[in-house]
């Protein structure tokens, strides 16, 4: 007799996830339902203060702040990845220049933020090369501005994106692209039309590889945001710190992680429609 | 089969517990970041021939955020004076038995007067006194005043930092405009708060944690923060260019103590450790160390730096207290400077 080991397996898995995720995210739902205490922590009594204050416009205009900031980050994030990635997938060095995209996670993700300090301060390398060239004449002020947010989001987070297109474009096959140009279409055409849409899941899950982490960022715009460049992530701490709002800070994570869930749901969505489609094209093409 | 799996997971187990025991008592203490020297930590780990367990924090936010959420096991702490009078509220805190604290005897009669926190030092031990003050770098700023107006300054724009603690910058601005750094009254905070706006378009942002680097480097000229933290990033022979001053009109002051949890499960080393403290040749090395005024008469003998300010430079200062619910008037107004 055969024995089902299925279960035994997902064990260890089911255990260390309800403890340190399920249970964690539970308490988190249930802490935004509360009353807050007056030094932080809840009282237990139902309330739905936290969610009404959600709605504040200073909470609205920094939601939206960092729904932009997270945008901006990924469309770069996307853009420079896609043709990383293709250049890596074509080459005969691909062990050597994935080797290279990894290279930087061995150095702490709180280092390297404080070498992009070291590069763009207004006493930084760039200023002092650009100065020496005699392109400017005062330093320009490239830290401490949303901007400065943007450009270090996009280099933390470009390798997450450059993986996942760089295993779907590895697996493309590129006579297709040689058809399409005998077919009549230019270079870019054949890109648009064929590559493109033969990597789509690719594209979704580096899409969210990077939106996800950007959205919640929290070291990042601590570090090198302005004076009033805050993101979600910064809320939360601070409500739970400084203002000693746990409930707010709570409802604020629930809202991140719902809309994060809605990111995942739709792209596990397309997907599937994506590969139906993909398996249904052979047959229509036979016919 | 299962008697060998049973076997394997019981050598595991055992090697686990054979890393963590230690013979030797540990104490457990949660600190400011640079707060006290290592060799001090060090000695006292040899004299008592006990383990020092040292984690550090970089606010009374995150502390107090930290052990109200469960972080148990510490035993020696130190929050400033406002969160030691929330702290003995929310009953965390052990009653001091003082006849295990002889060197009490050695703290500044003047400094303990001041201490409303907790009258009597019934919960807790001063272990520093001090205030924000303004770093300047005297390079390249010329002709200011010891004055919290240098942050009107539009020549400087966009060259000065500010701490991003509401307390602190508010205070400045409260006491600017001569009043409590611990008001409540509304009108007095609507006029902080247009001072603090004014401060916004000048300074380049609300840092208080990668500001000294910046200031270091020549980055910042102006920048507002603790000296400790301050000269701990710039280098001894770069000190000549630099003025920390406490503004003349005065700032939010604190006080550091040290305390024991009252779940602390190794009390007399906590107390041990604390009276260690306050031996006056040991606290003058920390005082050395961090170039703080001492609060310890005793000590002042032994200690040999000039510290970055005295005691009497902060007569005009204020102490920062525990405002309550109160703390929801500043949380609006810091929302709407910052936002």
């Amino acid at each position: 007799m055969k024995k089902n080991y299925g279960y035994y397996y997902i064990t260890p898995l089911a255990l260390w996830l309800s403890l340190f995720f399920v249970i964690p995210l539970g308490i988190i739902f249930i802490f935004s339902f509360l009353e807050k205490g007056l030094y932080g922590g809840v009282n237990l009594h139902f309330s739905l203060a936290a969610y009404k204050a959600l709605i504040s416009p200073s909470l609205l205009k920094i939601l939206w702040a960092t729904l932009y900031m997270a945008t901006a980050s990924t469309f770069l994030i996307i853009m420079l990845a896609l043709p990383t990635a293709y250049f890596i997938a074509r080459s005969q060095h691909k062990n050597a220049l994935l080797f290279l995209i990894i290279i930087p996670f061995w150095t702490n993700f709180l280092i390297r933020i404080y070498a992009w300090i070291a590069i763009l301060g207004n006493n930084g390398f760039l200023n002092q090369f650009l100065l020496k060239l005699g392109l400017i004449h005062d330093y320009i002020q490239f830290l401490y501005n949303p901007l400065a947010v943007i450009i270090v989001i996009t280099y933390t987070y470009l390798p997450f994106a450059i993986l996942p297109l760089y295993s779907t474009i590895e697996k493309f096959d590129f006579s297709l692209l040689e058809a399409a140009r005998d077919l009549g279409s230019s270079k870019f055409q054949s890109i648009l039309l064929v590559l493109l849409p033969n990597i789509r899941s690719g594209i979704f899950s580096a899409v969210l590889f990077s939106f996800i982490p950007a959205f919640g960022a929290y070291a990042i715009p601590a570090l090198v945001g302005g004076s009033s460049s805050f993101m979600l992530g910064n809320i939360i701490a601070r409500e739970l710190t400084v203002t000693r709002n746990w409930p707010l800070a709570s409802a604020i994570s629930t809202v991140l992680t719902l809309v994060t869930m809605l990111g995942v749901l739709v792209f596990m969505r397309q997907n599937s429609l994506s590969s139906r489609k993909q398996t249904k094209e052979p047959s229509t093409n036979n016919a | 089969m299962k008697t060998k799996a049973i076997l394997m997971l019981l050598l595991v187990v055992t090697i686990f517990i054979g890393c963590s025991s230690d013979k030797k008592d540990t104490l457990y203490i949660y600190n400011w970041t640079y707060y006290i020297p290592d060799s001090i930590v060090k000695d006292f780990e040899h004299q008592y021939n006990v383990k020092v367990v040292y984690d550090v924090f970089s606010s009374n936010e995150e502390m107090f955020a930290k052990l109200k959420a469960g972080g148990k096991g510490y035993d020696v702490v130190f929050p400033s004076g406002d969160f030691v009078k929330i702290m003995i509220k929310e009953k965390m805190l052990a009653s001091l038995d003082k006849s295990k604290l002889p060197n009490i005897k050695y703290l500044d009669k003047n400094v303990l007067a001041k201490i409303s926190y907790d009258p009597g030092n019934l919960y807790s031990l001063p272990y520093m006194i001090g205030t924000a003050g303004i770093a300047v770098n005297k390079e390249k700023v010329a002709n200011y005043e010891h004055s919290s107006n240098i942050f009107n300054r539009k020549d400087l724009q966009g060259k000065m930092t500010m701490l991003d603690d509401m307390r602190e910058v508010l205070g400045l601005a409260l006491k600017s405009l001569g009043y409590s750094v611990n008001t409540t009254d509304n009108q007095q905070l609507a006029q902080a708060q247009k001072v603090v706006q004014g401060w916004k378009q000048n300074i380049l942002k609300f840092d208080a944690e990668s500001f000294a680097k910046g200031f270091a480097s020549g980055e910042f000229l102006v920048v507002q923060g603790y000296a400790e933290n301050i000269f701990l990033e710039v280098d001894t022979p770069n000190r000549s260019h630099i003025e920390f001053f406490i503004p003349k009109e005065g700032s939010a002051m604190y006080i550091d103590n040290m305390v024991i949890l009252k779940d602390s499960k190794n009390q007399d080393l906590a107390y041990a450790f604390i009276n260690y403290i306050h031996e006056p040749q040991v606290y003058a090395k920390i005082c050395d160390f961090l170039k703080l005024p001492a609060v310890n008469t005793e000590s002042r003998k032994y200690i040999k730096e000039k510290p970055h300010y005295q005691l009497e430079d902060l007569k005009n200062c204020e102490l920062k207290e525990d405002l309550g619910p109160d703390l929801e008037k500043y949380n609006k107004i810091w929302e709407e400077i910052r936002i």
